[in-house]
């Protein structure tokens, strides 16, 4: 005659997986908000990105508010 | 670990925290931008190389209500960015920041990386309005910048480390030592400070509000729901 008996087990291993992804998105985030001066939109619109400066204007005031070093 | 749950926890918790800080900065900080601009509009008046015609005007607002909506927006991205960062520092940190609570825990870790990763770099190389950065040095000042938080962030890590052979009051001080030599060490920002002092301090002083409202609001909501949701529990059965 078997026992059956339920045992909850908890893990707190954190996957690497996540790691990458969230760190992907710092990393991108990051570069997007405090850094761009053209540079995404430049693999689209080449040089004309760098003059347009589309997401440094739309990201401006935060850059600034954020202490962002600015122009 | 519940993976997807952790990911998203940490996702919408620094989006939250950003769209606060987003909607901080709108409120108090947008006011010394527009007369920080409006400074630099008079300057390109008075050397020139604008003239102020309705067409300028037309372009200016244009370009300013681009910029004002933006706030909002780079404020999500910018939360998300971070948070994502502080995300992974609090799932691999639990364990060992004191305290019996989630939200205690949160909000402590959110203190000590607004400390070393924000106040301290802004101690060093504090925020400035529009006019008083010069675009030649930019690339200099974004070295500066990144290299000081990460030496801080390091430093912190590495004194935590320490922490752990000898007292904690030992580690304290050889941080504390650590970035007064960085200070001393590392360069001033090159670029001159034309604009109003005032004008200046309080912008920074608004800055700081905003950020400060990040790091309280990211570390409150990603520990309201990680209490909520415990994303660190993966419950296997045996039976």
């Amino acid at each position: 005659m078997f026992k059956s008996e339920q045992v909850n087990i908890s893990k707190t291993n954190i996957p690497k997986l996540a790691i990458i992804a969230l760190a992907a998105v710092f990393a991108v985030g990051l570069f997007v908000v405090g850094f761009d001066q053209g540079h995404i939109f430049s693999l689209v619109y080449g040089e004309q990105a760098f003059t347009d400066l589309y997401i440094h204007e739309l990201t401006h005031d935060m850059r600034h508010a954020a202490g962002f070093p600015c122009h | 670990m519940k993976t997807v749950l952790f990911i998203i926890v940490v996702l919408i918790s620094g989006a939250f925290a950003g769209l606060i800080h987003g909607t901080v900065n709108l409120v108090l900080v947008e006011p010394y931008l527009d007369v920080a601009i409006g400074i630099e509009n008079n300057s390109l008046f008075a050397t020139g190389l604008e003239k102020d015609t309705p067409e300028f005007w037309a372009a200016y607002d244009g370009y300013r209500t681009w910029q004002k909506s933006g706030q909002i927006l780079a404020g999500v991205i910018l939360g998300t960015s971070i948070g994502s960062l502080f995300g992974i520092v609090f799932a691999l940190s639990r364990g060992s920041i004191p305290g019996n609570h989630d939200v205690k825990k949160s909000l402590i870790l959110a203190g000590i990386m607004w400390f070393t990763l924000y106040l301290l770099p802004f101690l060093k190389y504090p925020a400035n309005p529009p006019t008083v950065g010069n675009e030649e040095t930019l690339v200099l000042r974004v070295a500066l910048y990144v290299s000081f938080i990460i030496l801080s962030g390091v430093g912190a890590l590495a004194f935590y480390k320490l922490s752990k052979r000898f007292k904690r009051s030992i580690a304290i001080l050889g941080y504390a030592i650590f970035i007064a030599a960085l200070f001393v060490v590392m360069p001033d920002n090159p670029d001159e400070i034309t604009a109003p002092a005032s004008l200046v301090n309080e912008f920074r002083f608004v800055s700081v509000l905003g950020v400060t409202s990040f790091w309280v609001s990211v570390g409150l909501i990603l520990g309201l729901f990680w209490s909520r949701l415990e994303p660190h529990k993966e419950t296997a059965q045996y039976t």
